[in-house]
């Protein structure tokens, strides 16, 4: 019966985290040229990789998503949005101890020009984080029990 | 783990040649390299080596006037020349504290208006005229994007100072609230 609600949760979970990438990224996918410069704006990355990241990055986010709420790929995806997630998370942070007037760029391109701001999306990064390690552990769990049967 | 390397090969793939091919494709597609060149015409090495301050920038394809990078020795220079200089923030940071003299172009409501509306705006100002556009720091990018809608407005003469409010401050240059 447990494994029957995990199944659920991982579900649920699956559903939140797809449903929040896929959205992040048709708004990425809509501006582009936006996206491009938040990124630039963190200071992070060498300018040469700028616009590659901004091109690839919203369609990766796009098909993980897709496949994560199928159920497809479920551990590439979660790996993927692990990796992500990380990712944003430093960006932010980083540009949160260096008070970086920025635009996120995260779930949304809305200026964030305040420090609570970053604060509270990075709050929300490690929380998704949360919910990706568990179904990154969980899928693969399932898929071990799933092969000894 | 090998399973995982495989998939996200896979997705990384996928992403990677739709993405590139979208981009490819769509008109609102960007350059492979960003380029950022042409914002940052003259930096403080070129002012240093003879750069006239009162040649405008160069003229652009797209017909209007590149906006000018200008160092805060520069700025204070045109400040003290009685040169207008704009500032991009919003309306509560503007009266918190600006450059003695400055006029409030706030690039949030100015980006979005047309260029009529906007021509409205700086009526009192003349296109030919130089103009010094900032915003709080090297960090925010107003200063640059509010150059520009100016520019593409027919002010032919825009000047950016990247330095901003803080640095301005900190050289104890002459602020107002």
């Amino acid at each position: 019966m447990s494994f029957l609600s995990n199944k659920y949760l991982l579900f649920v979970l699956r559903l939140i985290v797809g449903g929040l990438f896929v959205y992040a990224s048709m708004e990425k996918l809509m501006n582009q040229e936006e996206f491009s410069k938040a990124i630039f704006n963190y200071k992070f990355l060498p300018d040469v990789f700028i616009n590659i990241f901004a091109i690839v990055i919203p369609y990766l986010e796009l098909i993980s998503g897709l496949l994560l709420i199928l159920g497809i790929f479920k551990r590439g995806s979660s790996f993927i949005f692990l990796v992500l997630l990380v990712v944003f998370i430093i960006a932010l942070t980083q540009a949160y101890a260096r008070g970086l007037d920025i635009s996120c760029g995260c779930f949304s391109l809305e200026t964030v020009g305040q420090k609570s701001d970053i604060l509270s999306r990075i709050i929300e990064d490690i929380l998704l984080l949360i919910a990706t390690i568990i179904i990154y552990i969980k899928s693969k769990i399932i898929i071990i029990k799933e092969n000894q049967q | 783990m090998n399973k995982t390397i495989k998939e996200v090969f896979i997705i990384f793939t996928a992403a990677l040649v739709t993405g590139l091919i979208a981009n490819f494709i769509s008109p609102r597609g960007i350059a492979l390299i960003r380029d950022d060149s042409s914002r940052y015409v003259i930096d403080s090495a070129g002012v240093n080596n003879g750069f006239d301050i009162k040649k405008r920038g160069k003229l652009n394809k797209a017909g209007f006037y590149e906006p000018v990078n200008i160092p805060v020795e520069v700025a204070k220079q045109l400040f003290d020349d009685n040169v207008k200089f704009i500032d991009g923030r919003e309306d509560f940071e503007f009266k918190e504290g600006r450059i003695k003299g400055a006029i409030n172009i706030s690039y949030k409501e100015f980006k979005d208006k047309t260029i009529e509306q906007k021509q409205q705006i700086m009526k009192d100002l003349n296109k030919e005229q130089m103009l010094v556009s900032y915003c709080s720091s090297d960090s925010c990018e107003i200063s640059i994007d509010n150059a520009y809608e100016m520019a593409k407005a027919g002010y032919n003469d825009i000047k950016i100072y990247l330095g901003g409010y803080k640095e301005w401050t900190k050289l104890g240059y002459p602020a107002e609230k």
